[in-house]
């Protein structure tokens, strides 16, 4: 009796596991500003930035986002207690690009696109990754961009852009990436 | 046999292909086993190598979702055909990416796992999926193992074409090897097989050349002589203990010594065998030893050797006097021994011997003895066994002796009581012979004393009267005497030996005439023809002795020559003096005959009470009383005799050495004058008239009484008248009372008066001094005149 009594306990445990489960799924269906969110974290992985990006050794890795944030809370929930190579992983939200200072990947919100061309040529010679979701922003220098294709995020990569900035990109993220070259028109 | 032995062929070969079997197995075990982990491991790391080479590809396609990207990524798996499924789950664990695309997701664990393990018949394994630190998800991966089990079919095959050629291999080497090292040994159980088929312990295993089989095959080969051998003695004891048990019955069928003795020398020539036998009797006496009998096959050796039946061998100081002393002797080689009879066996050509000893009750009676021709040719089992012969020899000699003992007893009975009742005849004709001249001296005396009366008181006679009365005294004289004869011949024997003079040529004058019907008449009655032929001395000197058994033993011998003589001969009776050394005389008496003879053992025997050559017709007693005689008479007896040369019989008495050669008789002339009163006692009526008549003649008042009674009241009452007779003369024998009643009762009532006693008897008691208590004169019948005149003269004067 005692074990049949236990293994009904059991069983009902499990039923209440599945429920909550679905729950949380439902609850927690990822929007396209999470994915992109979590997506500008990853970046972090697949790319390498050179020494002289880091002021010093002590210098927290900084994903900055200039314009309007679209991610909220999100990306700070992504980049917390993470770190890259000894770096401390912070977010910094930039109204405009004259208040970005040395930041390792800096998200160029589609409200800033108008001025992409000024903070592209503020951010030459750093080595910052330029990451956009602005339609063609990889056209235009941005080094990543994100597309949405049948509701699917695909990556857009301007190599050349990076290269120029002395940035690293694994071919592992070139893979399932688009690659793009910089129009010269946009120049 | 036992029932489940296998060949030891069909056992080496199938433990050589066990053990090569076993090997081959294990090594394939071992190798298939090593393959199989090895394979496994190699599997595992080769998985993860392709697993860790997809997932780091993968890791991009993970971390920005692209889910196209992880497909075409894990197309990669068609490189290895084994990968049946793959899998990409992102770090919730929800699969992102299938390989191939169509598989469907309930073919994919459910759960994410860790590691690599396998299934019944896959291995599956999850790999990380990370980009630095950072997870980002799990490649699920599974791999058939067909791969695996095709190679293991392969090994298996190769395993199984290596081993059935090893072991045809191991089974030809084998097959070499086996019969190498089988041959010698199968060749043995051969060997062994025909000796307990056949018994045949003389075949023997050939040598191999191999050092152990040859150690093995001599060692088998010694064992079957050592087993031959012991069958080959087992066989000579039980030869011999047949040979013992066969003498032994043979023996025991015989009761006398000589066969007894050739049964056994016969049995040892042909079984044992011997080449020369004897048995030798000892006599201690003469400390030599008799041969008894001979080997018939060794007669051969005895001529050289000069032993001959009967010849002796004396004991010196050689083996024979060990032998005697009771011991069993072996000479292996008579050469080397210096004593004579050693030497002698030897050159008669025989080597080795073995005196055996026959001992009764410790008493060495004989020896057995045994010769080869050969040196060291007695065993010693033989020897034991010639000891164990000689034992029952000597027992089954000990029961002939004494069976011979006992038929030699039985027989001297059967002659005894044969002898007693021939004495008993002998007696009851001599009473009966008593009787008869009792009766005839009474008869004659009348016609003697009326003769001797007429002759003598009748001067007137006629000469022709004269001449017949003469011719009739001569023959009652003769008949007197024949009478006498007759008595003497067939009186009992006396108890002590009274010793006369005897002339002995009238003694055998009077036994040839006596025994004339036996050498004369009988062997005439039958054809044959015995010439008697005396040559005796004259003059003789007589000799002491006792004249009737004189007579007798001369009587016994001539008997014996005629019965020597069944087809007649020449019987020579001879007496003869002869003067030996010292000057003493002796009278020799010869019978000669010249019949069959006899041989040495009869002539030792013939002397024996009741041995004799007669059958039934013999008492066995004639010599014997004849060697009685010499021996009471202090004489000698000689036997000369051999078979077929006759007998002569000698009997040498020592003579009288005074020179007187007779004493003659001195008649008395003395005649008694005067006139005698004479009591006259007798139951016969004639012998009383007649010499009533006769004394009456000579004057005598004679008074006639019939019978003993009537004598003696005759004498009382005489007597006591006062007219006592002078002197009595009665008879000796008479109904209810004798003459010896009437001597007693006439010295009862006068002592002085004399009594002459007449008698039938009386020429006994005369010679032996017989005379009864109160009897002074003893006078023979038929009475003659002139001895009762000198009686009553002698007595009344």
């Amino acid at each position: 009796m005692a074990l049949l009594r236990g293994k009904r306990w059991l069983l009902m445990g499990v039923v209440a596991g599945l429920i909550a489960t679905q729950a949380l799924g439902a609850a927690d269906a990822p929007t396209e500003n999470q994915v992109q969110a979590v997506f500008l974290f990853n970046f972090s992985r697949f790319v390498e930035w050179p020494p002289q990006a880091f002021a010093a050794p002590s210098d927290p890795f900084v994903i900055g986002i200039v314009g309007s944030d679209p991610f909220g809370a999100r990306l700070d929930e992504a980049v917390h207690n993470e770190q890259i190579n000894g770096h401390a992983l912070i977010v910094r939200r930039f109204r405009s690009i004259s208040e970005v200072d040395n930041c390792q990947i800096l998200f160029i919100d589609r409200s800033e696109i108008a001025r992409l061309g000024q903070i592209l040529a503020a951010l030459d010679h750093h080595s910052t990754l330029t990451v956009s979701q602005a339609d063609g922003a990889a056209q235009r220098g941005v080094m990543i961009q994100f597309a949405t294709e049948n509701s699917r995020i695909r990556l857009r990569i301007n190599v050349d852009s990076a290269r120029a900035a002395g940035l690293t990109i694994s071919s592992k993220l070139l893979r399932p990436a688009e690659i793009i070259g910089t129009d010269v028109k946009e120049q | 046999m036992r029932k489940s032995s296998t060949p030891i062929r069909r056992t080496l070969m199938n433990m050589i292909f066990l053990s090569s079997g076993v090997v081959l197995l294990v090594t394939s075990s071992a190798f298939c086993a090593y393959e199989f982990l090895t394979f496994r491991q190699s599997s595992i790391q080769q998985l993860q190598i392709l697993g860790r080479a997809i997932a780091s590809n993968s890791t991009a396609a993970l971390a920005f979702e692209n889910a196209e990207d992880a497909a075409s990524i894990l197309t990669a798996f068609k490189s290895d055909p084994h990968i049946v499924a793959a899998a990409l789950y992102d770090i919730r664990g929800k699969v992102f990416a299938t390989y191939p695309q169509e598989l469907p997701l309930d073919r994919l664990p459910a759960q994410v796992g860790k590691g690599f393990s396998f299934s019944r018949s896959a291995l599956i394994g999850f790999e990380p999926v990370a980009e630095g630190p950072k997870q980002l998800g799990f490649l699920y991966m599974e791999s058939d193992l067909n791969a695996m089990y095709s190679r293991m079919e392969l090994y298996a095959l190769i395993g199984a074409l290596v081993a059935a050629l090893s072991l045809s291999l191991a089974f030809l080497i084998s097959r070499r090897l086996q019969y190498r090292l089988l041959q010698p040994i199968l060749a043995l159980a051969d060997t062994a097989r025909a000796v307990a088929e056949r018994h045949d312990y003389t075949v023997r295993a050939a040598p191999t050349g191999a050092y152990e089989f040859d150690l093995f095959t001599d060692t088998f080969n010694q064992m079957l002589t050592q087993i031959q051998e012991s069958e080959d003695k087992l066989q000579a004891q039980v030869g011999r203990l047949n040979l013992l048990q066969h003498i032994t019955r043979a023996t025991g069928e015989r009761q006398d010594l000589p066969s007894i003795f050739q049964v056994v020398l016969g049995s040892l020539e042909e079984n044992l065998p011997i080449d020369f036998g004897c048995f030798l009797l000892h006599d201690p006496g003469a400390k030599t030893l008799s041969v008894a009998a001979l080997g018939k096959k060794g007669i051969r050796f005895a001529e050289s050797l000069s032993l001959l039946p009967n010849g002796s061998v004396p004991i010196d100081q050689n083996g024979l006097s060990r032998c005697v002393g009771g011991q069993l002797v072996y000479e292996p080689d008579v050469s080397q021994v210096a004593f004579p009879f050693p030497q002698r066996l030897s050159a008669a050509g025989l080597r080795s011997v073995v005196f055996a000893p026959l001992i009764v009750e410790s008493q060495v009676f004989g020896v057995l003895v045994c010769a080869r021709a050969d040196g060291q040719a007695f065993s010693s089992r033989e020897c034991e066994f010639l000891k164990q012969l000689s034992e029952h020899v000597a027992l089954a000699s000990h029961q002939a002796r004494l069976y011979g003992a006992l038929q030699q007893a039985y027989d001297d009975l059967r002659q005894s009581q044969h002898t007693v009742m021939q004495q008993e005849r002998l007696r009851a004709l001599g009473q009966m012979a008593s009787g008869i001249a009792h009766d005839i001296n009474n008869a004659i005396s009348p016609v003697s004393l009326y003769t001797e009366s007429l002759l003598e008181r009748e001067p007137n006679l006629s000469e022709r009267t004269r001449n017949y009365l003469t011719t009739i005294q001569r023959a009652i004289e003769d008949v007197a005497r024949t009478v006498a004869r007759m008595r003497e011949f067939y009186r009992e024997r006396d108890a002590q030996l009274t010793l006369e003079r005897v002339e002995i040529n009238r003694a055998v004058e009077q036994v040839v005439e006596l025994t004339k019907p036996r050498w004369s008449d009988l062997p005439q009655a039958r054809g044959a023809m015995v010439d008697l032929q005396s040559f005796l001395a004259d003059p003789l000197p007589n000799i002491m002795g006792a004249e009737h058994e004189i007579r007798d033993a001369l009587t016994n011998l001539i008997f014996n020559a005629v019965d020597a003589m069944p087809t007649g001969g020449t019987l020579s009776v001879r007496t003869r003096k002869a003067t030996v050394a010292d000057g003493e005389t002796r009278v020799l008496i010869e019978v000669s005959d010249t019949g069959v003879g006899m041989d040495e053992d009869t002539r030792r025997r013939c002397l024996e009470p009741f041995y004799t050559t007669k059958g039934e017709r013999g008492t066995g007693l004639g010599l014997a009383m004849v060697y009685g005689m010499i021996q009471r008479h202090s004489a000698e007896l000689e036997i000369d005799s051999a078979p077929g040369k006759g007998t002569t019989v000698r009997l040498n008495f020592p003579a009288v050495t005074s020179s007187v050669v007779s004493q003659p008789k001195a008649k008395s002339a003395a005649v008694v004058k005067r006139p005698l009163r004479i009591l006259l006692v007798d139951d016969d009526p004639l012998l009383i008239k007649s010499l009533q008549d006769t004394l009456q003649e000579d004057g005598h008042l004679v008074t006639a009484t019939h019978g003993g009674h009537e004598g003696i009241e005759a004498f009382a009452a005489a007597a006591k008248r006062g007219e006592c007779f002078d002197i009595v003369v009665t008879d000796l024998g008479m109904p209810h009372v004798d003459g010896r009643k009437v001597a007693t009762s006439v010295k009862g009532v006068s002592p002085t008066t004399p009594v002459v006693l007449l008698t039938g008897w009386g020429q006994r008691l005369i010679a032996t001094n017989d005379a009864p208590a109160h009897v002074d004169k003893v006078l023979a019948k038929p009475p003659r005149l002139h001895e009762l005149r000198a009686a009553l003269a002698e007595l009344v004067a």
